[in-house]
């Protein structure tokens, strides 16, 4: 098995494995651009937050895979993500690390680890166990 | 394993089950709940928290209640707290595990939210009296709450009506005790006149006695027989893998997504009933998905995209394909299933198209499956040009357009309805911001009021203080001390 770089909550099980370079996305001029460069599909997208509103264009014009550092299937973005069948791992930690997502008291330093390990790399996501996302290195 | 009742057959489902009376459901989650219970045993969610909660009712205002019970003019000191404590517990229960979803990254919406709540509890009060009035009183009331049995597309639904109670007056008053604005025992008489609106309304719509989807063992089933197969005579089959099954899922999640975004990142825009068993014992979920509000400035991105007011999807599922164990229709108009993932389990559907608010229901339109490619295009454009025109608006509008999409969309249908939206906005300045919660804006940034303070005490349910016993029930703001 590949190297897992990160892992969370799988927000439904499937078969699909899609992969692609990570892409964070900080703000939504980030999602517009992405949109606009007509390479929505090579990238596996890295959020901070599980809300949709933030991805939502981007979800709605495609989106491969997803990757959160907060949230749970319950969701917004994860019944949304059920629904356009989009696989997503969410409240994703690193592997490498002991930082962990808890509500309301997580220092920013966590969400710029998580980003600074995976954006740029080349990922794929495994959603076939029930309750754990991952993702896995495929360079 | 278990035996279908419509069938006689054998099969992998057991969410029938769920509705056998000695049955406790299961457990979406393994949190568990307090609130005013300090001492007793945590409450879990589901059919068995709502067993544990009506257990511990002084009243009998959760159980089945009559039509004289509703046209009460108020609830008791009892009955007020029994409200109080089962609102909490069920705000919980839906929205618990949304607590994990931190920051929006566009929307400040836990911002929006908490003076919105403020907002209705203070302004709510004198607009819904005033709209009983013009209706004749209780039974006007209730007939609003009844249209929504011959309808879909209407936003007389599970949420708003839920909303009433549970967040003008169960949010509002626990974000203004945590504020200190106000004490236990002040405006109790407006807590009424919140209570028994949300109480009318939604005993009209269910006519079975119950207010919530909860009581019934998370079922929505409103609407009549001969209605519901009006509908189900357009159902078109679908097949999981074939062009017409993705055509329906992807609309259906890119308009879901898009009443989202027109709703501000709220449940608002979807409204979800059922299920309804059908003869061959699949299940029906009848989905609204309101992808242009006309009151919001906002949506003129939808005008231009030409969407209607409303989208209804008629979504049929299997429960054998997805050896369904559990479907909540909860009281936020959602469908959450165990599996959780019901989409392959889809195998027919329906859309319908509503051009207004008010459009008869005689002309809302089946959109045949074929012709749904050419709707996803329009809902794409309008997700776009939405997302990029709310991309370039400050922090404060997009708080204050927020906050108008709870303090005013949550009773704006039944508004409508009785005909009281123009006097709400002529007369009551519905539109205008009460300058008590225009000073809160600046309060909510302040020691995590809104991100850690309001959410702590909304979600664990210990901001819902209870009403004095002996209290009067004609209490209003008495004092500020």
């Amino acid at each position: 098995m590949a190297e897992v770089l990160a892992e969370g909550f799988n927000v439904f099980d499937t078969t699909k494995s899609p992969a692609g370079t990570v892409k964070y996305l900080e703000s939504p001029s980030d999602v517009i651009s992405l949109i606009r460069s007509g390479k929505l599909g090579e990238h596996i997208l890295l959020v901070r937050g599980g809300t949709t509103t933030f991805l939502a264009p981007a979800l709605s014009m495609g989106a491969i895979g997803v990757i959160t550092m907060s949230g749970a299937p319950e969701s917004h973005l994860g019944i949304l993500s059920r629904e356009f069948q989009t696989p997503c791992v969410m409240t994703a930690h690193l592997s490498s690390s002991e930082s962990r997502y808890v509500v309301g008291d997580t220092d920013d330093a966590h969400f710029v680890e998580i980003a600074k390990a995976l954006d740029g790399r080349r990922v794929r996501l495994d959603c076939t166990d029930h309750e754990t996302g991952r993702v896995l290195a495929d360079d | 394993m278990t035996t279908t009742a419509a069938q006689g057959t054998t099969t992998g489902s057991t969410f029938r089950d769920r509705y056998r009376p000695e049955d406790e459901g299961l457990r979406f989650q393994e949190l568990t709940y307090t609130g005013n219970f300090v001492g007793m045993e945590p409450v879990t969610d589901g059919i068995k928290g709502d067993k544990m909660m009506r257990a511990r009712a002084k009243s009998k205002v959760l159980e089945k209640v009559t039509a004289d019970d509703v046209r009460k003019d108020q609830f008791t000191i009892d009955e007020l707290n029994d409200l109080n404590n089962y609102l909490a517990w069920n705000i919980w229960d839906v929205l618990v595990m949304r607590a994990t979803e931190g920051v929006s990254g566009m929307i400040p919406r836990q911002e929006y939210e908490i003076l919105a709540f403020m907002h209705e509890f203070y302004r709510w009060p004198e607009i819904l009296r005033m709209t009983t009035r013009e209706v004749g009183g209780a039974q006007g009331i209730m007939d609003i709450g009844a249209t929504a049995r011959r309808e879909i597309g209407t936003k007389v639904n599970a949420v708003h009506d839920w909303a009433i109670g549970a967040v003008g007056f169960g949010m509002g008053r626990c974000g203004l005790l945590a504020l200190e604005a106000i004490g236990p025992d002040d405006y109790i008489s407006e807590s009424n006149d919140i209570l028994k609106f949300m109480q009318r309304v939604l005993w009209g719509k269910r006519q079975d006695g119950y207010l919530l989807n909860s009581q019934d063992r998370y079922r929505c089933k409103i609407h009549d027989d001969d209605f519901l197969a009006t509908l189900t005579a357009q159902i078109e089959p679908l097949e999981a893998g074939g062009p017409e099954h993705a055509a329906f899922t992807q609309f259906n999640a890119a308009a879901e997504l898009l009443s989202f975004l027109d709703h501000y990142d709220c449940r608002l825009g979807l409204g979800d009933t059922g299920p309804y068993e059908l003869p061959d014992g699949n299940l029906l979920i009848l989905r609204d998905l309101f992808v242009n509000e006309e009151v919001f400035h906002w949506s003129d991105v939808c005008d231009d995209a030409g969407l209607p007011h409303a989208y209804t999807l008629a979504i049929v599922l299997d429960p054998e394909k997805m050896s369904l164990a559990e479907i909540r229709v909860n009281d936020i108009s959602t469908t959450f299933t165990r599996p959780k993932n019901y989409i392959d389990a889809i195998v027919g559907g329906a859309v319908f198209s509503r051009e207004k608010w008010n459009t008869p229901m005689g002309q809302v339109a089946n959109i045949p499956i074929k012709d749904l490619p050419g709707h996803l295009e329009r809902v794409r454009t309008a997700t776009l040009k939405l997302y990029s025109k709310t991309s370039r608006m400050c922090r404060r509008d997009l708080i204050w357009n927020g906050q108008y999409v709870y303090y005013v969309d949550m009773i704006l249908p039944h508004l409508r309805l009785a005909g009281t939206y123009d006097k709400a906005c002529r007369d009551y300045n519905l539109w205008e911001i009460d300058q008590r919660v225009a000073n809160y804006y600046y309060d909510i940034t302040k020691r995590g009021f809104a991100q850690e303070t309001v959410p702590s005490k909304i979600f664990s349910g210990a901001g819902y203080l209870p009403f004095s016993d002996g209290a009067d029930l004609g209490n209003s703001k008495g004092r500020w001390l």
